[in-house]
């Protein structure tokens, strides 16, 4: 009896020992991959059914290794629920939707140098867009994609220490294009002074059909009150941006503002009828300025600027179309290669090395500006690369395979 | 007619369930006339082999019979109640009480003998019908929903306690759901009513309305679907036969929590000397499915999620009801049946939440509404013996309806804010369904071992849409219209042990649909269509190898053609897809059945399954990430399921029942590269999945039912039933595991446990029933975050006559 009691205690507790075991392993805290600078990455990761689940990594080298999604991986992937869009401001890096309500997660560094996400920060509407202001302060923006949606498109500002809201303002959607026919697609914004530039392009919200090519448009907005004071145009190109980009305008270490106009059919316009081109409004003024056009069509290594992001002393990193987009290129988004804008100069300088590819679908450009670097995912050939170009001399390097079909967004937290 | 011949018609629902009238009409008293009538039937000994040259004669009548090679045998007499006497040196001699109708032939099931040494009285039919379905070389759960009359349950809450099957529901009674066979779901598993499609029939035509009491029998087929059930099933196929009694009455009411009522009526009257038939079924529902939920309410005027709390759901009210009569003739020479029908059908439905419950709407509301009429004919041994026909026809005219149009966005504490257009997205999305439905089976035993028979299954569905709200929409200029033809043809040979049926079944796809001419709008549009045509086969074969144990073995290559909604779109949630292929798999099915009678007290049955499933193209709902409400069905790839599936059933006397079941389903994502074929050319990327379960399914759940019967407790006649169930989901997940750490997006391990005593007074003529489930309150989910009813009461009352 003794006997059979000590068995079964033995065989137990040893089975206790093997569950144990066995349940570490599982749970295993894998480690997490810091190091003396720690970047956030939005990656995407879709399957067979065109079906999109998106991950926030973090990473603490971009330029070798792999970086992956898997549980096991080093970089602590953190699930985001629905579709997500990416930004960065204040040390904080965004990861905003959901699936069916639209949230905004706020992703910092905590003490041990992991992702800490803070939620509960939600919108009335889908959030199309969020701004750096000045570190401190995000504009956010919800425009509706059809009137069935919504009449009206809200503006916001947010304190990125609270995540909070602090000023909400609606704009009836035909204040900025009156039309019963058309309605308007959000581009990008950024915050000059005490205005808010916003572009936009005139659409047909169910047939994406764009008839008003001819002109280009910009709303300008009392800065920090977000009041409406007018729409300006231009007729020197068409409207700023494209479908699912946020690329139409960007501000420069001065305050200039310059909008960049593609009418790409591979972008989704169904007509192009002005030149692709870069106008600007200077510093301090609400006007286009009339001595300044760059035509990026006709310029050497030339074609239409699809996604920008401003580096600084007046460069702009870009992916440029590298044969002229027709029409049934529509929305292809194809034919891209790297290139470095000179927006004082007017000159366009291809990255060499860059390799020809097309764009990832994300609507944040997941472009990362740090240290006279500049930081892009690109996929070839199904294989999804961090590509580092060096400012400097326009030339790129092939660092880090992605695990995941695409990267929607980039940022250094540390 | 012998049930034993024909293991394929029994996928004829109803011309199997002439045995059943037949045994009914034992029953029934009177109508004895001076001419005469037939009674046919079969002869079988406990291992289910046909007994030949056993005498079978009616007592007091003069005339004896002896039984054929197999096992049958036919006695014409008086019309009038006898006893049918059978003898055979070697069995014991059996009586069976039968009743002859005036110029009818009819058809008993098979008498068991018993051996001699054995002193078990004869089974009075031998093997029920459903045993017989059981016994067919497919994989099939049969439902007798005749022992769940008494209980409130609709059709989903019932097969979701079979194994293999999962119907996942959004929420309280009337929500939206997905019915999963094996891990197929959607419309890859067909359903029918009485052998006739019934895919497109309506919201409130679907399983979540029916209530039990409206049918005899529910067959699920997994996998591989008997030709007779002209389906496009993937996964299998569901067919809901009406009950089928020649004379009765079921009247019920039921009330329980959340103000649910639950209405039911059903009666038939046959008159025995004319055949006149009427036959009616009624049903109504209604809840205001305001059950509590957890959530986390959002402050409308700072966007901030406030800390999670327990709110009552308050617009999720649902409201269905259906009519269904038919009339005609039945037992005519000319018509073993000839039914005209009608049923009408309709609903309203809140809608309270969106894809989750952080999404919580205040006024969006759904209608449907359909009117279905129906031609039922069937005839046995038509112009030739052997020659059984059966054409069933109906018209489906549904109109649904989207509704949002309330300027105000709610939060779960009915708070509101006004909005500029819509809760969501502003519709009155009206779609008009006509839909023509028809099904021919023809039949021909060749001799006693060898049968063909050949199935022609045509619909054609012609959708229009509208919307008020948008009425200059192109996508609603055009109607959308599909043509499906599904023939089959089968042998099948049946002899004493071996049962086997080969079978080809053709699929023809021509579906009309419009696009953009040119590269934009201007170019205008035009019709496209189309047509698509494969051929699919299979077989199946049951072998007794022993007494009680019957192994079996099938397989189909199949395919299942878009509908319309997957190619056409709905236009609200989803998207058109005109380059959607059908989707095909190879199913196989290796099975054993074994009923062990213990002693005559104890009857253990026992019955396990290995399934494989190697589906391509696999057609799947795909949730686009961009606009969550956006979806479009697409071609997923490969996915291949291996699985196991069990249950045990014990029964002690007629007093204790017992039954455990349970699945394990492995789902993998067999698909290793991704290539999609867009404007930017063939891209082909890695499938990160691959290899990995596919999310959001659910893997592993069982049942497990315990009740009791107390005959004769507080007077003679009068029952007193007791019942406990569990019911078992393990948890899953929403996305691919494996990716992301600590992962909040499962849907947690269910457990259920349900309780219900029922009272049947004089023979069941009356009933009282009180039902509690989750009587733990345990907080269930079928979908990530949306909490499904906890604990619920409910009470019923029916009454039941038969003549």
């Amino acid at each position: 009896m003794y006997t059979i009691k000590q068995l079964f205690k033995s065989t137990f507790f040893a089975a206790l020992a093997i569950t144990a075991v066995s349940c570490s392993k599982d749970k295993g805290v894998a480690s997490v991959s810091t190091g003396t600078e720690t970047y956030a990455l939005g990656v995407g990761i879709t399957d067979a059914s065109n079906n999109t689940v998106n991950y926030v990594v973090q990473a603490s080298n971009l330029m070798t290794g792999t970086i992956s999604a898997t549980s096991g991986s080093t970089n602590n992937p953190q699930l985001q629920t629905g579709y997500r869009d990416y930004s960065f401001g204040g040390g904080t890096f965004y990861s905003v939707g959901g699936l069916g309500v639209s949230d905004a997660t706020a992703y910092t560094l905590d003490a041990s140098g992991k992702l800490s996400g803070k939620t509960g920060l939600t919108f009335d509407l889908p959030n199309t867009d969020l701004v750096n202001v000045d570190g401190t302060t995000m504009i956010g923006g919800s425009f509706p994609t059809g009137p069935t949606v919504s009449a009206n498109a809200q503006l916001y500002t947010l304190n990125i220490a609270g995540n909070t809201i602090t000023n909400k303002v609606t704009v009836p959607m035909n204040s900025l294009f009156p039309t019963n026919t058309d309605w308007t697609f959000y581009t990008g914004m950024v915050v000059s002074g005490s205005q808010l530039f916003q572009t936009f392009y005139p659409v047909n919200a169910s047939t994406y059909e764009t008839l008003h090519t001819d002109t280009n448009y910009v709303a300008v907005y009392s800065y920090p009150a977000l009041a409406l004071q007018k729409v300006i145009k231009d007729t020197r190109t068409g409207p700023s941006g494209a479908f699912g980009t946020r690329s139409g305008i960007i501000k420069t270490d001065a305050g200039d503002v310059y909008t960049i106009s593609n009418s790409s059919f591979a972008n989704g316009y169904s007509q192009s009828t002005k030149p692709a081109g870069i106008l600007k409004i200077a510093a301090g003024t609400t006007v286009f300025d009339p001595a300044y056009f760059f035509n990026t069509d006709t310029a050497p290594n030339g074609g239409k600027i699809a996604h920008a992001k401003y580096i600084s002393g007046n460069l702009i990193f870009v992916e440029i179309t590298t044969t002229a987009p027709t029409l049934a290129d529509r929305w292809g988004d194809k034919n891209l290669q790297m290139a470095i804008v000179d927006l004082s100069k007017q000159t366009i300088t291809p990255v060499s090395g860059s390799p020809v590819f097309s764009g990832n679908g994300g609507r944040s450009f997941d472009a990362l500006v740090d240290n006279g670097k500049v930081y892009t995912a690109i996929t070839v050939n199904g294989v999804t690369n961090i590509y580092q170009v060096d400012v400097a001399t326009a030339t790129v390097t092939k660092g880090a395979i992605v695990s995941g079909t695409f990267v929607g967004g980039m940022a250094r937290l540390k | 007619m012998t049930a034993r011949y024909l293991p394929l018609k029994f996928s004829f629902s109803n011309v199997s369930l002439s045995i059943f009238i037949a045994l009914l009409l034992f029953n029934l008293s009177g109508y004895a006339q001076d001419t005469k009538g037939t009674i046919s039937g079969k002869v079988q000994n406990n291992d289910y082999e046909p007994v030949e040259n056993a005498t079978v004669y009616l007592k007091g009548r003069p005339g004896k019979t002896t039984t054929n090679q197999a096992g049958e045998f036919s006695l014409s007499a008086a019309a009038g109640n006898y006893e049918l006497i059978i003898s055979i040196v070697g069995y014991k001699k059996e009586t069976v009480k039968v009743h002859l109708l005036q110029g009818v032939t009819t058809s008993i099931t098979p008498l068991l003998l018993s051996g001699s040494n054995d002193m078990n009285e004869v089974k009075i039919g031998g093997k029920s019908q459903n045993k017989q379905i059981k016994e067919l070389p497919f994989n099939v759960n049969i439902v007798d929903t005749k022992q769940l009359y008494n209980n409130s349950s609709d059709i989903n809450q019932v097969l979701n306690r079979t194994s293999g099957v999962r119907v996942r529901e959004d929420g309280g009674v009337g929500s939206n759901f997905t019915f999963s066979l094996n891990g197929f779901s959607g419309k890859q598993v067909k359903f029918f009513l009485d052998g006739i499609p019934m895919d497109n029939f309506g919201s409130s035509l679907t399983l979540n309305n029916f209530p039990v009491n409206m049918a005899e029998r529910v067959e699920v087929y997994k996998g591989v679907t008997p030709i007779g059930l002209g389906a496009d099933a993937l996964g299998g196929a569901v067919n809901i036969v009406t009950r089928n009694n020649p004379n009765y009455m079921d009247v019920s009411y039921g009330y329980g929590s959340f103000n649910t009522h639950k209405a039911t009526f059903n009666a038939a009257y046959t008159n025995a000397k004319t055949g006149f038939t009427i036959r009616a079924n009624a049903f109504y529902n209604y809840s205001d499915n305001d059950y509590k939920v957890d959530v986390s309410p959002i402050n409308l005027i700072t966007g901030q999620t406030e800390p999670e709390q327990e709110v009552k759901r308050f617009h999720d009210g649902y409201k269905s009801g259906t009519a269904q009569v038919e009339v005609g003739v039945t037992g005519k020479k000319y018509a073993d049946k000839l039914l005209i029908g009608l049923i009408a059908s309709g609903n309203d439905k809140d809608v309270q939440t969106g894809v989750t419950m952080e999404q919580v709407f205040g006024a969006r509301t759904t209608r449907s509404a359909s009117v279905i009429p129906t031609l039922k004919y069937k005839k046995a041994d038509l112009f030739v013996k052997g020659l059984d026909v059966s054409l069933y026809s109906a018209y489906n005219m549904s109109v649904n309806r989207f509704i949002d149009t309330t300027r105000l966005k709610y939060n779960w504490l009915q708070q509101t804010i006004p909005t500029s257009t819509a809760e969501l997205l502003r519709t009155q999305l009206k779609n008009k369904d006509n839909e023509e439905l028809t099904t021919a089976n023809i039949a021909y035993r060749i001799n006693e071992h060898h049968a063909i028979s050949y199935n022609y299954t045509l619909s054609d569905f012609t959708r229009k849409s509208s919307d008020l709200e948008d009425p200059n929409n192109v996508t609603y200029t055009y109607p959308q219209n599909l043509t499906k033809q599904i023939m089959g043809l089968a042998w099948q040979t049946d002899y004493k042990r071996f049962t086997a049926t080969l079978f080809s079944k053709l699929y023809l796809l021509d579906a009309n649909s419009f696009e953009q001419k040119g590269l934009t709008v201007a170019d205008g549009y035009k019709q496209t269509s189309t047509n698509t045509s494969n051929t699919g086969y299979g077989a199946a074969v049951a072998y007794y190898i022993l007494t009680g144990l019957q192994a079996k073995a099938s397989y189909e290559h199949t395919y299942r053609l878009p509908d319309p909604t997957e190619l056409l779109g709905d236009g609200l949630y989803v998207r058109r897809n005109s380059d959607l292929k059908p989707e095909n798999s190879n199913n196989l099915n290796l099975g054993a059945l074994y009923t062990l009678p213990l002693n005559s007290d104890h009857k253990i049955g026992i019955e396990a399954n290995f399934i494989y499933r190697n589906a391509q193209n696999f057609i799947r709902l795909d949730q686009a990430q961009a606009q969550p409400i956006d979806r479009q069905y697409v071609n997923v790839g490969k996915v291949r399921t291996t699985g196991v599936e069990g249950e045990i059933k014990y029964a002690w006397a007629d007093k204790i029942f017992a039954s455990v079941n349970a699945t394990y389903q492995n789902i993998i994502d067999k698909q290793q590269f991704i290539t999609n074929s867009n404007l930017t050319g063939d891209n082909v990327t890695q499938n990160f999945y691959y290899n990995y379960r596919l999310p959001n399914i659910p893997y592993l759940f069982g049942n497990a039912d315990i009740g009791t019967l107390l005959h004769n407790t507080w007077g003679k006649g009068n029952t007193l039933g007791l019942n406990y169930s569990l019911n078992y989901v393990e948890k899953y997940y929403l996305t691919p595991s494996g990716f992301g750490v600590n992962n909040t997006d499962d849907i947690p391990t269910q457990v259920s446990h349900n309780v219900s005593a029922n009272y049947a007074l004089s023979q069941g003529k009356y009933n009282i029933t009180l039902e509690c489930r989750d009587f733990t309150n345990n907080k269930l989910y079928d979908n990530y975050l949306l909490q499904k009813p906890g604990r619920s009461v409910f009470i019923k009352l029916r009454y039941f006559i038969s003549k």
